[in-house]
């Protein structure tokens, strides 16, 4: 979802009763898509395991448990 | 538990992709069949397959897709206009990894959540512009996100 502030999300969390997640900035999203998805339209794509995902992450400075792997 | 796919399930993902940005729709189990050669069981096997590895989500109970992220085949609120086209995107996070997937330029208009102004920012060059301070949030920890993907 995306706001303009952090009343916004306050105020839309009460609304439908939603705990709060993790916030980025709308440029920090910019480079987690880059790096998520520039590789999508390739014919070698196969998925992407939770391993690369966490990579992903930790290049981006995202870490703690919201972003860790489910477990194995 | 690891899902086996195979590479003729790949090539078929490559089509949805490249039927829906063409058409900004989804192609259908009937014309997957026809493309591919396959039974309609056969091109439903592979949708399946693919809706398992995470590589696409199918609408509950149907062979209809609804995700490919990060494009919707639905309208949602996140609309992509690249080269006068719109695309949809499932949320603000995939809205920018059409244009991060198509390494192209677009606008991008998100309704709001609680109803205000619409939200509007590009993507130009490469770089994220009109992005203000504007601020996405994720609802669900990573480890959640394929309970339920149509929610997360």
């Amino acid at each position: 979802m995306l706001f303009r502030s952090e009343n916004e999300i306050d105020k839309w969390r009460r609304r439908v009763g939603q705990n709060r997640g993790a916030v980025l900035s709308l440029s920090q999203v910019w480079a987690l898509a880059r790096r998520w998805y520039h590789d999508r339209m390739s014919p070698a794509y196969r998925g992407k395991s939770s391993a690369e995902a966490q990579s992903i992450f930790r290049a981006l400075g995202l870490t703690g448990e919201f972003w860790l792997a489910p477990p194995a | 538990m690891a899902v086996t796919t195979r590479d003729s399930d790949w090539q078929i993902r490559l089509f949805v992709y490249e039927t829906l940005i063409a058409t900004g729709a989804a192609p259908s189990l009937a014309m997957l069949a026809e493309r591919f050669g396959l039974s309609l069981p056969d091109a439903r096997h592979a949708l399946r397959r693919l809706h398992d590895a995470h590589a696409l989500v199918l609408q509950a109970g149907s062979d209809e897709i609804l995700m490919a992220h990060p494009l919707s085949a639905t309208p949602t609120d996140y609309r992509v206009i690249i080269d006068d086209v719109a695309l949809y995107a499932n949320c603000a996070w995939d809205s920018l990894g059409i244009p991060a997937m198509l390494n192209c330029d677009a606008q991008i208009e998100a309704r709001h959540p609680l109803g205000e102004e619409a939200m509007r920012y590009r993507i130009a060059g490469g770089e994220l512009q009109n992005s203000e301070d504007r601020l996405v949030h994720f609802a669900h920890p990573f480890r959640q996100w394929y309970d339920d993907i149509v929610d997360t």
